[in-house]
C-alpha cells in the first residue's frame, strides 16, 4: 500500500464526525482493497505512481482562484476550493422546489436522512471511491422536488492549488418527474490530487442533463467518477470531456433501477503530451426495457495514454434491454498509446447489444481530398480530427456550453502535432 | 419455445464409452520423481528431464490464473495420475498388426480407422491415447516427401536437434500456470516438421482419447512448417463419461517460417459433463504460433465440449507481411463454461489478422469470447478486423464479450464489433410453416450463424463439425 | 354468420365460427369463411380488424389461442396441429414481412422444407441435383437472379426480393391453400406485378388463395372470386371483386356505421 493512502487512513480515523458511521464502513473495505499494480484488472493500463511521487499536504493552501466565467450559461454556482466548500455558494436567491444543502451544517435530522443515501449508488469497488468516503468532509446536497422543473442550471466547479487535496463529495437527487441541469468542473494544472464525486439518484420519470468536464492538465492528479441511478422512465443526458494529465481517470456508472429508463453517454478525450486520460464506464441493465446509447471518441497524440473500459452488463431477465456502445480512437504518434476494451456480459437473451471499437489513422482518402483543394496537411488534418469530435459537440444539449468548450477543443487540437 | 430449442440442441455424448483396456497407470500425485518416472517411461535424455524439472520447479512458483470468466472446483494436482498406457504399448509395436485390436475397435467407434486401406485418402493419423502414441499412419509416404509426422516421445530421439531449437520457444515454460505444469509432465502428442518449399501431400491429424479414470492428459504438440511449405493440420478429441472431473492441460505450438502456412482446425469434443455439470473434462491448454515473414497461421476451433474451457490459440505475427486467422465456434450447453479467444500480437509491418468468433450458449451455460489485439509501435500500417456474434437460446444462459485492444501505431488500423442475438420467435415460424421440424430448424439457424467458420474447416472436419451442431446439406448442394 | 351457403361440393377450407385472441385480447370474434378448390377469396379490412391475425391463427403461430371455432383444411381439422404439420398438409403462409435467417442460404433452407413436406407425404426426397434443377426453374419463374439461392433466407433482400422469395417457395411447396399476407405492402407497381404474374402462374382448379389486403390495387392483378370484408374479428361483408372497388371509393368508415345484424343477410 502506497505511504499517502496509509496517512490518508490514518487522518480518517482520527476524524470524528456526522459522517463517522459512513467512514468506518468503508476503512473498513478500504483496508481490504489491496492497492493496485498492472496485475489488477480495473488499474491494468494505469499506474499510480505519479500519485505515490507526488508531494502532497493535507492542509490546504489558501486558494483565491476563481472559476472560469462561461458567457450566457445561466447557472446557480457552487465552488469548491482545495476541497472547501465556498459557503458563499448558498447564499444565491433559489426557485421553489430547489434544494441546496451543506451538510455539515445542516440540520441533525438532514444528516442523519444523508447518511442513508451516502455512497448507495457509487459501488464499493472503486477504490478512490472509498477514498472519498473516507476522506470527503464537505458534503453538498442537491434535491430537486417532485415534478419541478429547474431551467437554470447548477453548475458545480472544483478548483485545485499547489501540492493540495481535495475530495469533493456532492449528492443530487431528482424526485419524480423533476428536471435538472449539472455541469461539473474540474480544473487545475499544479501539483495535487483531486477526488470528485457525484451520486444523482434520477427518480421515475425524472430527467437529468448532465456534464462533466474534466479538464484538469499537467501535473493535476484527478480521480473521481458520477454515479446514476434511473428509475422508471428517468432519463439521463450526460457529456463527458476529458483532458489528460500526469493521472486522471473517471469511473463512472449507469444503473437502471426502473424500466423504460433511457441513458445516452457521449465521451471524448483529447490527449497530448505525456497525458494519462483513463475512463471506465459500466452501465448496470438490472431491469427490463431500459435502452442506453454510448458513443466514446478518443484523439491521442504526442507520448499520451488513453484507457477506455466501456463494460455493458444486462442482468438475468433484462429482457428487451437495447444497449449500444461504440468507441472510435485516432492515434497521432508512434509514441501514442491506446487501450481499449468494450465489455458486453450478458444473461438475457432478448435483447439487442452491440459494441464496436476501432483505432485508427486519420482516414488517408479525407485528406487528399482536402488537400486537394489546396488545403495545407495540417490544417487539414485539424480539421478532420476536430470532425471526428465535433460531431459529439454538436450533439451536446446545452449551446452555450458546446459554444464555450468548442474553441478550447479546437485549440488543443491545433496544438497536436501528427508524427509518425 | 426455448423449450423446443433446448430439445433441438440436446444430443447423446456418443464418445462417452470406455475401452476395456488393461493399462499401466501412475499412482495419483506430483513431485520430481513422477517426473523422472515419466522421463524414464519415455527413455529421455537427460537434457529433456532436465527441462521438465525446471518447468516443475517454476511451476511450484505460480498461482492458477483466476482472471477468466469461470468458475470451477479448486484441482487437486495430487490426486491426479500423470501417466498412464495400455500395457500392450509397453514393448512398442512396430506395426498395426501388432496394436492391441481393442484400441484400434476405440478408434475405430470414434470414426477413425486405423488401418490405413480403410481411412480417407489423404489423412495421416496419429492416435494418442491416455499418455502414449498408439499409431501413426502414412509415415512411410510423408517420409517420402520429406515430412516428419511421429509422436514427440519419439521425435526426442530422432530429432534431436529440431525439438531442442524449437521446443518451449513460442510457449514459454513460465507463460502461464497451465503451461508450465505441461512442461513439466508432458507425455506425448505430435510432431511436425515440414521441410522447405515442401506442401504437405496429407492432411495430418492427431486424436486425443483420454481413456482411464483419474488421469489427466496433458499433450505436447510442435509443428514446424520451413521456409515456404504449408500444412494442414487437424485435432480431435474425446473422453468417456466419467462423474468426476479430468484434467487436460496440452501446449500447442506452432512455427512458421517465411512464406510458410499452417492451418491448424479442432474439433473438440472432450466429454462435457451431465446436464446438471457432473464430471467432464476440465481443459486448459494453450495454443500459440509465431509467423515469420509473410507466414500465415491461421486457427479453426469448433469446441462444444468440455465442461469447463479455458483456450486462446494465439498469434504472435512477428515477420512483416504475416498474417494470423481466428475462427472459432463454440456451443455451450447445460452448466458447461467457456472462456475462449485469440490473441493477435503484431510486431512486423503490414502484418494483418481477422478474428471471427461465433458463441452459442444454451441452457445454465457460459460462453465468454476474451481477445486480445496489440498493435506494437514497430507494426507499420498493421490490421486487424475482429468480428464476435453471440448468440443466446434461452434466459438461463449468458453470453460475453472481453476484448482488449492495444494500439501503439498510429497507422495501424483495429476494428473490433461484437452483436449478440437469439433464434427469433419469427425465423422458428417462417421454418415451422414450410413444413421444417422444431429441431431442424434451430439446427439450421445455428448452423447458418457458425456458416464463416464453418467454411475455414477442412472438409473433412467440417462433416465431423456439422454432426455435431446438426448441419446437413451445405456443401452437398449449390 | 351462421346462414353459409350450404354446399354439397367439397371445400378446400371451412372456418366456423373462429375465436382467437393475442395476449388475452379477442382478436377474432366469430369468423366464418368456406374456401373451395380453385377460388381466390380476398380478405380486406381496416387495420386492426384481425387480417393478419387471421393467416397466423390458422398457421398455428406461437402465441395466438384459439378460444373456439374450427378450421377444416381439405377434410381435415388443422387448428389441434403443429405449424409444421399445417404446412405439410398444405397451408403455406406468404408473409407480410418475411424474416432473415442469416447464414443459413436460400437453397437449403427450400429443400430442407420441400424435403419435409414430401417426406411427410411419404415421397422420396429429391436428390441434391433434382432439388437444384427445380429451384433454378423456380428461381427463374420469379425473376430473382440465380445468385439468390446461395444467400442466406431473405438476408440482405429488398422487399421486392423478399416477396418474390415468398412467391418461389410457394412454387416448390406446391400448397393447397395459399394465404397471401399483405403481399403487396413495400412494393411498388412493377414489382407488385411480377408478383402477381407469379400468383396467377400458379393458379389452378384444385389450388385455392386467401389474399389479405388493406388496399384493392392488388385485386387490380389478382382477381378475386370473393371479396370479404373483416371487421373487429368477423366478416361483415362478402361480394364479389366489385366490393373491392366499392371500398377503395368508399374506405371503411362506413363499416362502422352500419348497423352489423342488417348486414348479416348479405352475406355469401
Amino acid at each position: 500500500m502506497s505511504v499517502w493512502l496509509e496517512n490518508a487512513i490514518a487522518r480518517a480515523n482520527s476524524t470524528s464526525d456526522w459522517l463517522s458511521p459512513i467512514r468506518s464502513v468503508s476503512l473498513a473495505a478500504l483496508k481490504d482493497t489491496p492497492w493496485p499494480t498492472r496485475k489488477t484488472e480495473a488499474w491494468r493500463y494505469t499506474s499510480l505512481k505519479s500519485l505515490e511521487r507526488a508531494t502532497l499536504s493535507p492542509s490546504p493552501s489558501v486558494n483565491q482562484d476563481t472559476p472560469e466565467q462561461i458567457d450566457g450559461f445561466e447557472s446557480f454556482n457552487l465552488v469548491f476550493r482545495n476541497g472547501e466548500f465556498d459557503l458563499d455558494s448558498l447564499t444565491q436567491p433559489l426557485p421553489a422546489g430547489l434544494m441546496i444543502s451543506y451538510l455539515p451544517t445542516a440540520s441533525e435530522e438532514m444528516k442523519q436522512a444523508s447518511l442513508d443515501e451516502f455512497s448507495q449508488i457509487k459501488p464499493g469497488r472503486h477504490l478512490f471511491g472509498l477514498i472519498n468516503d473516507v476522506l470527503a468532509q464537505h458534503v453538498v446536497r442537491i434535491e430537486v422536488a417532485e415534478g419541478v422543473s429547474i431551467s437554470q442550471a447548477i453548475r458545480i466547479t472544483s478548483l485545485i492549488g499547489l501540492n493540495s487535496e481535495s475530495h469533493t463529495r456532492v449528492f443530487v437527487k431528482l424526485n419524480k418527474g423533476a428536471s435538472l441541469t449539472v455541469s461539473e468542473h474540474y480544473q487545475g494544472n499544479v501539483e495535487s490530487l483531486n477526488t470528485g464525486f457525484v451520486e444523482y439518484d434520477i427518480c421515475a420519470e425524472a430527467k437529468l442533463e448532465h456534464y462533466r468536464f474534466a479538464l484538469q492538465t499537467d501535473k493535476a492528479i484527478s480521480l473521481g467518477g458520477c454515479h446514476f441511478k434511473l428509475g422508471e422512465r428517468a432519463d439521463l443526458n450526460s457529456t463527458l470531456v476529458g483532458f489528460g494529465s500526469d493521472l486522471s481517470r473517471v469511473d463512472t456508472d449507469i444503473i437502471y433501477d426502473g424500466e423504460f429508463a433511457t441513458a445516452k453517454l457521449n465521451a471524448f478525450y483529447l490527449l497530448d503530451g505525456k497525458e494519462l486520460f483513463d475512463l471506465h464506464a459500466t452501465v448496470e441493465h438490472a431491469v427490463p426495457n431500459c435502452t442506453t446509447l454510448e458513443n466514446v471518441r478518443g484523439i491521442v497524440a504526442d507520448r499520451a495514454k488513453a484507457v477506455f473500459n466501456g463494460r455493458i452488463h444486462i442482468h438475468r431477465h433484462a429482457q428487451k434491454t437495447l444497449a449500444e456502445l461504440n468507441n472510435r480512437n485516432l492515434l497521432l504518434s508512434d509514441k501514442a498509446e491506446i487501450n481499449t476494451k468494450p465489455e458486453l456480459e450478458i444473461y438475457a437473451d432478448d435483447v439487442r447489444c452491440a459494441h464496436g471499437a476501432t483505432v485508427a489513422e486519420i482516414d488517408k482518402h479525407a485528406l487528399y481530398y482536402l488537400e486537394s483543394r489546396g488545403i495545407s496537411r495540417s490544417k487539414a488534418q485539424v480539421m478532420l480530427n476536430f470532425g471526428f469530435i465535433n460531431e459529439l459537440i454538436d450533439q451536446m444539449p446545452n449551446q452555450v456550453l458546446a459554444e464555450w468548450i468548442r474553441p478550447q477543443i479546437r485549440n488543443r487540437f491545433a496544438e497536436m502535432e501528427v508524427t509518425r | 419455445m426455448t423449450e423446443q430449442i433446448d430439445k433441438a440442441l440436446e444430443r447423446e455424448y456418443e464418445a462417452g464409452f470406455v475401452s476395456d483396456i488393461e493399462s499401466e497407470t501412475f499412482e495419483p500425485g506430483l513431485n520430481e520423481d513422477i517426473i523422472r518416472r515419466i522421463s524414464a517411461m519415455k527413455n529421455e535424455p537427460e537434457w529433456m528431464l532436465e527441462w521438465r524439472l525446471k518447468a516443475f520447479r517454476v511451476w511450484l512458483e505460480m498461482e492458477e490464473p483466476d482472471w477468466a470468466h469461470i468458475k470451477y472446483s479448486k484441482i487437486d494436482f495430487q490426486s491426479i495420475s500423470y501417466y498412464s498406457a495400455p500395457k500392450s504399448m509397453k514393448d512398442k509395436p512396430k506395426s498395426l498388426d501388432e496394436v492391441d485390436p481393442e484400441l484400434i475397435r476405440t478408434y475405430e467407434k470414434l470414426g477413425i480407422p486405423l488401418i490405413e486401406q480403410q481411412m480417407l485418402a489423404g489423412i495421416a493419423v496419429d492416435a494418442v491415447f491416455d499418455s502414449v502414441s498408439v499409431v501413426t499412419t502414412f509415415r512411410e509416404k510423408l517420409e517420402e516427401a520429406g515430412v516428419i509426422f511421429c509422436p514427440i516421445s519419439e521425435a526426442v530421439h530422432r530429432f534431436p536437434d529440431l525439438v531442442k531449437k524449437y521446443l518451449g520457444t513460442v510457449v514459454p515454460t513460465k507463460d502461464n500456470y497451465f503451461a508450465a505444469l505441461n512442461c513439466a509432465v508432458f507425455t506425448d502428442g505430435s510432431f511436425v516438421y515440414i521441410p522447405k518449399g515442401t506442401r504437405c501431400p496429407m492432411e495430418l491429424s492427431t486424436y486425443f482419447r483420454i481413456n482411464e479414470q483419474n488421469t489427466g492428459q496433458f499433450e505436447r504438440t510442435l509443428i514446424v512448417a520451413d521456409e515456404g511449405s504449408h500444412v494442414s493440420y487437424l485435432e480431435g478429441c474425446t473422453a468417456p463419461q466419467r462423474d468426476e472431473n479430468q484434467l487436460h492441460a496440452a501446449v500447442v505450438e506452432l512455427v512458421a517460417m517465411d512464406n510458410a502456412e499452417i492451418k491448424y482446425s479442432t474439433v473438440q469434443n472432450w466429454y462435457p459433463g451431465d446436464e446438471n455439470g457432473k464430471g467432464g473434462i476440465y481443459n486448459f491448454v494453450t495454443k500459440r504460433g509465431i509467423c515469420h515473414e509473410s507466414a500465415k497461421i491461421s486457427w479453426t476451433q469448433v469446441e462444444t465440449g468440455s465442461a469447463v474451457t479455458w483456450k486462446y490459440p494465439s498469434c504472435i505475427l512477428k515477420g512483416d507481411n504475416s498474417v494470423g486467422e481466428f475462427y472459432s465456434v463454440a456451443l455451450t450447453r447445460s452448466a458447461q463454461q467457456a472462456d475462449t479467444g485469440t490473441k493477435m500480437i503484431h510486431i512486423g509491418k503490414n502484418t494483418k489478422s481477422t478474428i471471427i468468433s461465433k458463441g452459442i450458449s444454451a441452457g445454465r451455460s457460459n460462453n465468454s469470447y476474451r481477445g486480445l489485439v496489440r498493435m506494437n509501435p514497430g507494426a507499420q500500417g498493421a490490421r486487424n478486423f475482429t468480428q464476435c456474434d453471440s448468440l443466446l437460446i434461452g434466459d438461463q444462459c449468458g453470453a460475453h464479450t472481453f476484448p482488449y485492444v492495444e494500439s501503439r501505431n498510429p497507422s495501424a488500423i483495429v476494428e473490433h464489433e461484437a452483436t449478440t442475438s437469439k433464434v427469433s420467435d419469427e425465423q422458428m415460424f417462417l421454418c415451422r410453416q414450410r413444413g421444417i421440424e422444431p429441431e431442424k430448424a434451430v439446427s439450421m439457424i445455428v448452423n447458418g450463424f457458425c456458416k464463416e467458420v464453418f467454411k475455414e474447416l477442412p472438409m473433412e472436419f467440417a462433416v465431423e463439425a456439422g454432426k455435431l451442431l446438426e448441419i446437413s446439406l451445405e456443401g452437398s448442394v449449390g | 354468420m351462421s346462414n353459409i351457403t350450404p354446399t354439397t361440393e367439397k371445400s378446400m377450407l371451412t372456418i366456423t365460427d373462429l375465436h382467437a385472441s393475442v395476449e388475452e385480447k379477442n382478436i377474432l370474434k366469430g369468423l366464418n369463411l368456406d374456401v373451395k378448390p380453385g377460388e381466390v377469396h380476398a380478405i380486406m379490412g381496416p387495420n386492426g380488424a384481425g387480417k393478419s391475425t387471421t393467416g397466423y391463427v390458422l398457421s398455428g403461430r406461437d402465441g395466438y389461442t384459439v378460444e373456439k371455432g374450427s378450421a377444416v383444411l381439405d377434410g381435415v381439422e388443422i387448428l389441434e396441429m403443429e405449424a409444421e404439420e399445417r404446412a405439410r398438409a398444405g397451408l403455406f403462409l406468404a408473409f407480410q414481412y418475411p424474416v432473415e435467417i442469416p447464414g443459413v442460404s436460400n437453397l437449403e433452407f427450400l429443400k430442407a422444407s420441400v424435403d419435409a413436406q414430401r417426406e411427410a407425404r411419404g415421397e422420396v426426397a429429391y436428390t441434391s441435383a433434382e432439388f437444384l434443377k427445380l429451384a433454378k426453374e423456380a428461381c427463374k419463374q420469379v425473376d430473382l437472379p440465380l445468385a439468390f439461392l446461395k444467400r442466406g433466407v431473405n438476408e440482405g433482400f429488398s422487399g421486392g426480393e423478399k416477396k418474390r422469395n415468398e412467391l418461389m417457395q410457394m412454387i416448390l411447396l406446391k400448397p393447397k391453400l395459399c394465404i397471401l399476407d399483405e403481399t403487396d405492402s413495400g412494393l411498388d407497381i412493377d414489382a407488385m406485378q411480377v408478383v402477381a404474374n407469379g400468383v396467377n402462374s400458379q393458379r389452378s382448379p384444385d389450388r385455392s388463395f386467401i389474399i389479405v389486403t388493406h388496399y384493392q390495387r392488388l385485386l387490380d392483378y389478382i382477381k378475386p372470386d370473393f371479396v370479404h370484408v373483416l371487421s373487429d374479428g368477423k366478416i361483415v361483408k362478402s361480394g364479389d371483386a366489385s366490393l373491392a372497388k366499392e371500398l377503395e371509393a368508399e374506405g371503411y368508415a362506413w363499416i362502422h356505421n352500419e348497423p352489423k345484424d342488417e348486414l348479416e343477410g348479405d352475406l355469401l
